[in-house]
């Protein structure tokens, strides 16, 4: 095998490297900040009992636009099928906002915490995932 | 749509690479890991390159992992000829001096029209003059023929032939290649000269220059016949 071949090799060889560990970073920091802060939400409706607060607001802005940053990073490595519930999950949020629907935001922070759960088990590489 | 059109740029350039670190055999020559990994990569490639919410990645790292494979396979049967055995086969006799050898044909799932069709291929239209056909573990046959039927060669024949050089090309549609210039030991000042004075033309009406070790050219021009000469000998080549 020539030397040529085996720096090949090595690139090729560090770059999966790579992309596993920063794909497990990326995807699993990107979910779990998106889980925390829909448990800091559920938090604040526990307090408050309404949606309509400046707090929540804030809350619901921040989770938006971390959401919408990640989404673009996470588009590298994730199918965007796969991430494409919870961005249309947090747009249902702000809906339930203004007409205050509390039982459908429960739902639907909800359903954004169990796609972000499944899915960091979707991407774990264990025996299920790999059969 | 413009995604597409660029992420099939990007696919291409990567399969393009990885082709070219595999080595050049042909599809005929292949091992069966090569052509596996060939099949796969064709298909894997296609992916994200029609799906756009797919990431590129997705495409990438598992043709990037096949290529790691076949290398780590590579090595491995050039280390243990058991492994090599294993994962490209042997060689099998499929022809021997009593005649065709029905258990091998059977083995390797062969018809007689496939011996005789592989023979044929090989120069020999009768297999009363093969004395061996050996069945390679690329899928090519390989005949050796009896020797009353071997094609008689200048040692047979006691006869003294100069010995052959393979000729050098230095100039292809006008443009000097400069490292064949470079082992022929000539310059571009030379080579304009040896234009002029066999071709009778300028440098970018050539359509091919060639050179041997012994000082036999060929020269053609773009419009015109090509006809042979001679030079001095090259000293370089």
């Amino acid at each position: 095998m020539k030397v040529i071949h085996i720096v090949n090799l090595l690139l090729i060889l560090f770059l999966l490297v790579g992309i596993c560990v920063a794909e497990e970073i990326v995807v699993s920091r990107s979910l779990q900040d998106v889980q925390d802060r829909c448990l800091y939400i559920e938090q604040i409706l526990e307090r408050d009992d309404t949606l309509k607060t400046t707090e929540m607001a804030l809350a619901i802005d921040n989770l938006e636009y971390n959401w919408q940053d990640d989404e673009g990073k996470l588009c590298y490595m994730v199918n965007h099928k796969n991430i494409q519930e919870i961005g249309q999950e947090i747009a249902k949020i702000k809906q339930y906002i203004a007409s205050d629907d509390i039982d459908a935001f429960r739902v639907s922070i909800e359903t954004i915490k169990s796609y972000c759960k499944s899915y960091m088990h979707f991407m774990g590489a264990n025996f299920h995932n790999v059969l | 749509m413009l995604t597409i059109i660029i992420r099939s740029i990007i696919i291409y350039f990567i399969v393009l690479f990885i082709y070219r670190i595999m080595g050049k055999r042909q599809l005929g020559q292949m091992q069966p890991f090569e052509l596996v990994l060939t099949l796969i990569i064709a298909d894997l490639a296609t992916i994200p390159m029609a799906e756009v919410s797919v990431p590129v990645l997705h495409g990438v790292v598992p043709l990037f992992t096949l290529v790691v494979l076949h290398f780590l396979l590579t090595l491995l049967t050039k280390c243990s000829i058991v492994l090599s055995k294993i994962i490209s086969g042997k060689p099998s006799i499929i022809i021997n001096p009593k005649g065709i050898d029905y258990n091998a044909m059977k083995k390797l799932n062969l018809t007689t029209d496939d011996i005789f069709a592989a023979i044929r291929e090989c120069g020999y239209f009768n297999i009363s003059q093969v004395q061996y056909a050996i069945m390679e573990t690329n899928g090519k046959v390989s005949v050796m023929p009896k020797s009353e039927f071997a094609p008689a060669t200048n040692a047979d024949l006691n006869l003294q032939v100069d010995e052959s050089f393979v000729p050098i090309i230095l100039v292809s549609e006008g443009k000097i290649l400069k490292e064949n210039a470079k082992i022929a030991g000539l310059d571009e000042m030379q080579i304009s000269n040896l234009v002029k004075e066999k071709g009778n033309g300028s440098l970018k009406k050539v359509l091919l220059l060639t050179v041997d070790q012994a000082g036999q050219g060929y020269i053609q021009m773009k419009s015109g016949e090509g006809k042979t000469f001679e030079t001095q000998r090259l000293v370089s080549a």
